[in-house]
């Protein structure tokens, strides 16, 4: 999309609550501390806002309306969004559109999930899926993708597990992750298996979460103070369909996705200080350093190695911990990256802030669907 | 083959058939451009053709990946090897891999057959396509 004739969006408040396991919570429950703390911490009044975009996978019907009520937040346009696991970014780019567009001065976008209603185990998947029906699982898409990098590129089981190693070591800095400890390759690899290469710590846990913005136009982010972050880029795109071969060491998606989002925002993959990436699996996170274009095809695991992703790295990537860590209540992810980048670039993310971070990149992408690389792929780009 | 097979209950039963020489796989073709599909496709995604033939698919093709699954939804029998296998006319079918992890390998040969994957929710065996190595 052009942005000649959109105005400058900025994030001018942001909240979260710590992922986790909150079966005796309301989806509503959940979520209201993030959009009350996104509020409070903008300065704009409940008054000003004048949409709000809810994703969420599987919170159920009028999720964004349950949550806003809450805090007696109503009468104005409150979209929800299903996009599986970009549920919640897809809302954050309808969100950013509508303030870019001049529809609304000031949005919230919201993102909620409560994935302990399920009982633990993979995602539901929908079963009128052919391959659903056949018995595939998430797990094992990822882990089929795995097995063939392996076998191309001579990536060995051990060097996989060291992205959950790092994964661990930045998620142990974060009070907001779900799992807030460090484990070492040895436990990664003992670890029972899930679907094989894949032991359990090559998997994002399953939890409950939820996330907010506040976005403003420019003049409305001037009259805050202090909000500098703007969104630079704003990309939505869906998987190409094929019943035929397919590369699967290739994440077309999300490579086409950054394309676009870079030639929005005017960069490259250079210009990246940080990125929150869809690490739902170990594979997943180097095969998007290569998509994104971080490093050569085949060189991922290199990258990781050379410590360049880590915090102190030159483009420290998840430093929240990422989906690993952090954890992947799915609807919410998108808007906990938006939260974790904002709060990047502002310098206050505490003992695992990138220094001196001024460019930031968010990527949720996901959805198991026969024929498609993954239904949906959302990515930003934030600038300061 | 086809005595045995009309016992089985099959997950869906549109996707395959017990012939004489054994299974095989049912796409599409279409008749408008000739694309092919697996499921046959009820509308043509080359052409938007709704003239989609049934045909008969090679029952031979290549394990382009695979991962053995221990962690599935209940009625599967855990662990089982899924794998995607490529057909010579350039179709790919995710498959059960009905053999022992230590016997699969990437890039192998593997041919159709049938079996045993779970069982509903009545607890009667479920039936489907699989491959084993050729």
């Amino acid at each position: 999309m052009t942005s000649n004739a959109l105005r400058e969006v900025r994030v001018v408040g942001t909240g979260l609550i710590p992922f986790g396991k909150f079966p005796d919570q309301t989806l509503a429950e959940i979520a209201w501390p993030a959009v009350r703390e996104a509020i409070l911490e903008s300065g704009v009044k409940p008054k000003e806002i004048g949409g709000v975009f809810c994703g969420t996978a599987l919170g159920g019907m009028l999720a964004g309306q349950r949550i806003m009520k809450t805090l007696g937040i109503s009468g104005m346009p409150i979209i929800n969004v299903e996009n599986a696991c970009s549920s919640s970014s897809s809302a954050l780019s309808l969100g950013w559109l509508s303030v870019a567009s001049g529809q609304h001065d000031v949005v919230v976008v919201v993102g909620a999930e409560k994935l302990t209603k399920f009982g633990g185990g993979t995602l539901p998947l929908e079963r009128e899926d052919w391959e659903v029906n056949q018995g595939m699982v998430m797990p094992a898409l990822y882990a089929m993708r795995a097995r063939r990098y392996m076998h191309e590129y001579g990536l060995t089981e051990t060097q996989l597990a060291e992205v959950a190693v790092k994964a661990h070591e930045h998620g142990a800095l974060n009070p907001n992750a779900q799992i807030k400890k460090r484990v070492s390759l040895d436990e990664v690899m003992a670890a029972r298996p899930v679907t094989e290469p894949f032991t359990l710590w090559h998997c994002c846990p399953t939890g409950d979460g939820a996330a907010a913005v506040v976005l403003a136009s420019a003049d409305v982010a001037r009259r805050l103070e202090g909000k500098d972050v703007r969104i630079a880029a704003s990309e939505v795109t869906s998987g190409l369909y094929t019943d035929h071969f397919r590369d699967m060491t290739w994440p077309e998606l999300t490579a086409r996705g950054a394309r676009g989002a870079f030639e929005m925002a005017g960069i490259g993959p250079e210009d990246v200080d940080v990125a929150e990436i869809h690490d739902a699996f170990t594979i997943a996170e180097l095969m998007y350093y290569e998509a994104f274009g971080f490093c050569g095809r085949g060189e991922a695991y290199g990258l990781l190695k050379s410590g360049a992703t880590s915090l102190g790295g030159s483009i420290p990537v998840n430093p929240s911990g990422g989906l690993l860590s952090r954890g992947h209540p799915i609807g919410a992810t998108g808007v906990a990256q938006a939260v974790e980048v904002t709060r990047q670039l502002e310098g206050r993310a505490g003992a695992h802030q990138v220094e001196g971070a001024k460019v930031g990149v968010t990527h949720a992408t996901g959805g198991g669907i026969a024929g498609l690389d993954h239904g949906a792929c959302s990515i930003h780009v934030f600038a300061r | 083959m086809t005595a045995d097979t009309d016992l089985l209950k099959l997950i869906n039963p549109a996707l395959v058939e017990a012939a004489a020489s054994g299974p095989r796989l049912l796409g599409g073709a279409c008749r408008a451009c000739g694309a092919r599909s697996f499921p046959r496709a009820a509308v043509c995604t080359d052409c938007l053709s709704i003239d989609v033939e049934t045909l008969a698919l090679p029952s031979e093709g290549r394990l382009y990946s695979y991962s053995v699954v221990h962690q599935a939804p209940k009625g599967w029998d855990v662990p089982y090897v899924l794998g995607y296998v490529d057909l010579p006319d350039g179709l790919r079918v995710l498959a059960h891999i009905a053999a022992p992890p230590a016997a699969i390998a990437i890039d192998q040969q593997v041919r159709l057959a049938l079996g045993v994957v779970g069982t509903d929710a009545a607890g009667a065996p479920l039936s489907t396509y699989t491959f084993v190595p050729a």
